[in-house]
């Protein structure tokens, strides 16, 4: 075993961004391993960080863009441009100048674009795709060797290699330590190049190795060193030369004007033909500090502080919640929960909060004598506790079961029959015309099929049950996470009944459905651990804990779990079975609360949705069900800013479903230790997400997944863009953008917190995740004391006053 | 000394994502274990670290503790000074005995 190949092996992967597969899609940061360095500098060769002059030109026609948002976007990142120039008699400020420059100079940005895929990578991704797919046709022989040494086994019969290669391919190393280091002599890598070569191989077939990277962490099938040990095999027994050191990055195809032309045109059109050379020069000396290189990254900070002043313009101070209560619902932070809320909060009796959608219940899930477990809960954390559930009625739930096992089988039974060697034609005669009937009923009426098909296959599910939470945490445990949970959101008093809500999407034919679920419970639905915290914080035991702890939860208030489907709006209480007589009727009244809430928020909604009118609110839920849709619903898209504080600061305001909403209050976290929890997770998952849809959006060929049209599934594992290549990346364009435009803003996350600034700051120090996010501008935080505080922007050298730049809209 | 035998201590601190890495090469240089401490605090290069954190494991940092004999230290020491050449981290070797070198053989 070679110790030191491995470590360079793991040396020129540090940097590949593992990528999740689909069944448990985590929206991460593409550029994750760039954000130790400024966010200007994450350039990839093909990769774009802004959009185009053009459109951001069109934002100026169209007023998204105002030379308010310019100066202010100069302001912060040329801060030394400063006092004012007297060009042909007419007096202009340095900022001035600066903007005029950005709107008369051109430049052009490299295009995103699509990687290549030569033979090489074509080849590479065939076997890999061959060697992991879960549900092949046929399965690939000697896959328990591990992946070089069943390539190295089968190779000497593939057809695809010249006979001379199939024969070396025999008297290889049979271990993958041994092949790398054959194959790298052979090659000619010098010892000090060995990494950088490596590294140079991983740039290739990005969505292969970022999966390859996640595998041999979780799930240990796979590795990037066998990986390596194949390409670098195959490159030197076909003697094909080393890759360059980086895939070609597309050059713009215009150069930028010069320093001079620049400040020849701006001062003439200010000053007209009266400028004289010394006035020019003094221009020269003022566009000096902000080259052409830089106006891409000037743009599209205007373009966020545009959003950022308009966002901060909107928070209000209005007055605490000091009745009680009657009714108070906690939802996930997820923008998408902020529509939801809104409409509900006509409701004047009515609260509610912001929290991570797991509710902080770290769990593996599964129901009931279910195969497989879900792991619930943020990809930031390990899961350490399972969690199922126990029907009331065990006799019932057994029945289920039996009749689900055996749809199962029959399931199983026909998948083999349509994908048989000789069975297919024969299995299409005989139920061909069965299909054909379900098939045109899906097609024309899903909801109806969809009902049928319920019906038809009653699941456990829907069975009454509870959760064994007794059996995944002790009580102390429990009382911990309740008091986080408590204190995290800043509640001073219960209502009667507080509903727990996590939220889920629904949709068929989808195979991004994961990535439209929870992303705090590990891309899957929260309704899971939303029972579980209710179960929690009913529990008197818990209860009993907590008052010494300062939490008095009455003896009255009932903890529900709620689930919000974000395609028909419903918010669907669970275990209803609990619910006291006492509570039944506060329920009804939640029940008709968010019906009317839903249908105001369809209606809403339809207006953002492809081909929906706010008129047949009934057809948007029907996307819920239509396997033709590619729309069912706009997921994240829009997400730009996250708020940290108490919901006064919002209710009442329509954040356009754009914002992860925290609810957090300082007064009660005097040590910070509430915050800092809130912003090493919840708005470090914001931040993977908001990154996600911003590269997916601007490269929707290389970082993003393209068109849902042309993707097939590599079992649950991602998709390729038609029958072969690398394995997609990101979200597909169906999640940004319609025809050749977008919808998505793609707009850093602006973070906005209510708190003391030197508690945010101690907190910032003291973490090297949020030094690096904000000292390197990939996300930026406005923040303020109290409500009567001014507004301070977050900079690597301190606070400054955020009030003047915000003014400009 | 006590009927004691000496063995080679290695302690590395990385970034938690990247403790899979060294744990991988820990294994294959035949340490027959290691200890691993989450959520370690400090100040270091890239300044101060916080310790634990709640609900993220992601973003802490990790220290790792293994013990072998002297005489196959050598090459983990060199690949670990490999892979900490690319990244963040620190590694500290150091003599240390142990009563039962069966157990670390």
């Amino acid at each position: 075993m070679n110790l030191i190949l491995r470590a360079q092996v793991a040396a020129a992967a540090h940097d590949i961004v593992p990528h999740w597969p689909l069944e448990s899609f985590i929206a991460v940061n593409p550029l994750a391993s760039h954000e130790t360095r400024p966010f200007e500098t994450a350039t990839t060769p093909g990769v774009v960080l802004t959009r185009s002059r053009d459109a951001y030109l069109a934002d100026v026609e169209r007023g998204r863009i105002v030379d308010a948002d310019l100066e202010a976007a100069l302001a912060e990142r040329v801060p030394e441009l400063a006092g004012h120039l007297t060009l042909g008699g007419k007096t202009a400020s340095a900022v001035g100048v600066a903007v005029l420059d950005m709107k008369s100079t051109s430049w052009s940005s490299p295009a995103a674009t699509a990687p290549s895929a030569p033979w090489l990578d074509e080849y590479l991704a065939a076997w890999v795709s061959s060697y992991l797919n879960p549900d092949p046709l046929w399965a690939m022989p000697h896959t328990q060797r591990g992946f070089y040494q069943a390539w190295r086994i089968l190779a000497r019969r593939d057809p695809s290699l010249p006979r001379t290669v199939r024969r070396t391919a025999a008297e290889l190393p049979a271990e993958p330590d041994a092949a790398l280091a054959w194959a790298l002599v052979k090659l000619g890598v010098a010892a000090e190049s060995v990494t950088e070569t490596l590294r140079t191989e991983l740039h290739y077939l990005p969505g292969w190795v970022g999966q390859i990277k996640w595998r041999a962490e979780k799930i240990g099938d796979i590795d990037l060193l066998s990986y390596l040990s194949v390409r670098l095999t195959v490159r030197a027994v076909l003697g094909l030369s080393l890759s360059p050191s980086s895939p070609t990055p597309p050059v713009a195809d215009e150069a930028p004007p010069t320093l001079r032309h620049r400040a020849e045109h701006v001062a003439r059109s200010i000053g007209g033909s009266r400028v004289d050379r010394e006035e020019i020069a003094a221009v020269i000396r003022v566009l000096a500090t902000h080259p052409v290189a830089d106006h891409a990254l000037t743009w599209q900070k205007a373009y966020e502080l545009h959003y950022r002043a308009a966002l901060v313009h909107s928070v209000r101070d209005t007055d605490p919640f000091t009745p009680r209560p009657h009714l108070q619902l906690v939802m996930c932070i997820d923008p998408r929960s902020e529509g939801i809320r809104r409409h509900l909060e006509n409701l004047p009796e009515a609260e509610t909060f912001g929290f991570a959608g797991f509710f902080g219940v770290p769990v593996r899930f599964s129901r009931y004598l279910a195969r497989g477990a879900v792991n619930s809960l943020p990809a930031l954390l390990t899961p350490r506790h399972h969690l199922t559930e126990h029907p009331t009625d065990s006799a019932k739930a057994k029945d289920h079961v039996m009749r689900g096992r055996s749809r199962d089988a029959l399931r199983q039974s026909t998948h083999q029959a349509d994908s048989g060697t000789g069975t297919p034609f024969a299995f299409a005669e005989v139920t061909g015309w069965l299909y054909g009937a379900i098939s045109v009923l899906r097609t024309l009426t899903p909801t109806l099929q969809a009902r049928i098909q319920r019906f038809l296959t009653p699941s456990t599910a829907t069975l009454p049950s509870n959760v064994t939470i007794t059996d995944s945490f002790t009580l102390e445990e429990r009382a911990a996470m309740a008091e986080t949970a408590v204190r995290m959101m800043g509640v001073t008093q219960f209502a009667p009944l507080v509903v727990l809500a996590g939220h889920g999407s629904e949709s068929v034919n989808n195979l991004y459905q994961s990535a439209l679920d929870c992303g705090a419970c590990g891309g899957n639905p929260g309704g899971a651990n939303a029972r579980a915290s209710a179960a929690i914080f009913n529990d008197p035991d818990v209860r009993a804990l907590l008052v010494p702890r300062g939490i008095v939860i009455p003896s009255d208030s009932f903890f529900i779990a709620a689930e919000h489907n974000t395609v028909t709006d419903a918010v669907t209480l669970l275990d209803r079975h609990l619910i006291p007589e006492s509570h039944v009727d506060a329920a009804g009244t939640f029940d008709r609360a968010q019906r009317t809430a839903a249908g105001l928020l369809l209606r809403e909604r339809a207006r953002d949705l492809p081909g929906a009118s706010p008129r047949s609110p009934g057809r948007v839920q029907g996307r819920a069900h239509d396997w033709a849709e590619v729309y069912p619903e706009l997921g994240l898209a829009g997400n730009a800013a996250m708020i940290i504080g108490p919901r006064q600061m919002t209710r009442g305001v329509n954040l356009d479903r754009r914002v992860f909403l925290h609810s957090y209050q300082a007064e009660l976290d005097l040590e910070g230790a509430a915050l800092e929890t809130i912003m090493t997770a919840p708005l470090v998952v914001a931040q993977w997400i908001n990154h996600q849809y911003y590269f997916s959006a601007l490269n929707p060929a290389s970082l993003g997944a393209g068109t849902k049209t042309i993707h097939n599934a590599i079992g649950t594992i991602g998709v390729l863009a038609g029958h072969t290549g690398d394995l997609r990346r990101g979200l597909p364009w169906q999640s940004v953008g319609l025809g050749d435009r977008l919808f998505h803003e793609p707009m850093r996350l602006t973070v906005i917190i209510q708190a003391p600034l030197d508690s945010i700051g101690r907190i910032v120090s003291r973490n090297q995740v949020l030094r690096n996010l904000l000292d390197n501008d990939w996300i930026t935080l406005t923040a303020r004391n109290d409500p009567a505080a001014a507004w301070h922007r977050y900079t690597p050298y301190g606070w400054t006053a955020a009030s003047p730049p915000l003014k400009g809209t | 000394m006590n009927n004691l035998t000496q063995m080679t201590r290695l302690e590395v601190v990385v970034p938690a994502r990247d403790a899979p890495a060294i744990r991988e090469l820990i294994t294959s240089a035949g340490a027959t274990g290691y200890t691993s401490v989450s959520g370690v605090s400090g100040i270091g290069h890239h300044g101060q670290h916080s310790g634990a954190l709640l609900f993220n494991e992601y973003d802490t940092l990790t220290m790792l503790i293994t013990v072998l004999p002297p005489d196959n230290a050598g090459e983990l020491i060199d690949a670990v000074g490999v892979l900490l050449s690319t990244s963040s981290g620190v590694m500290f070797v150091s003599e240390t005995y142990v009563s039962r070198p069966e157990y670390f053989q």
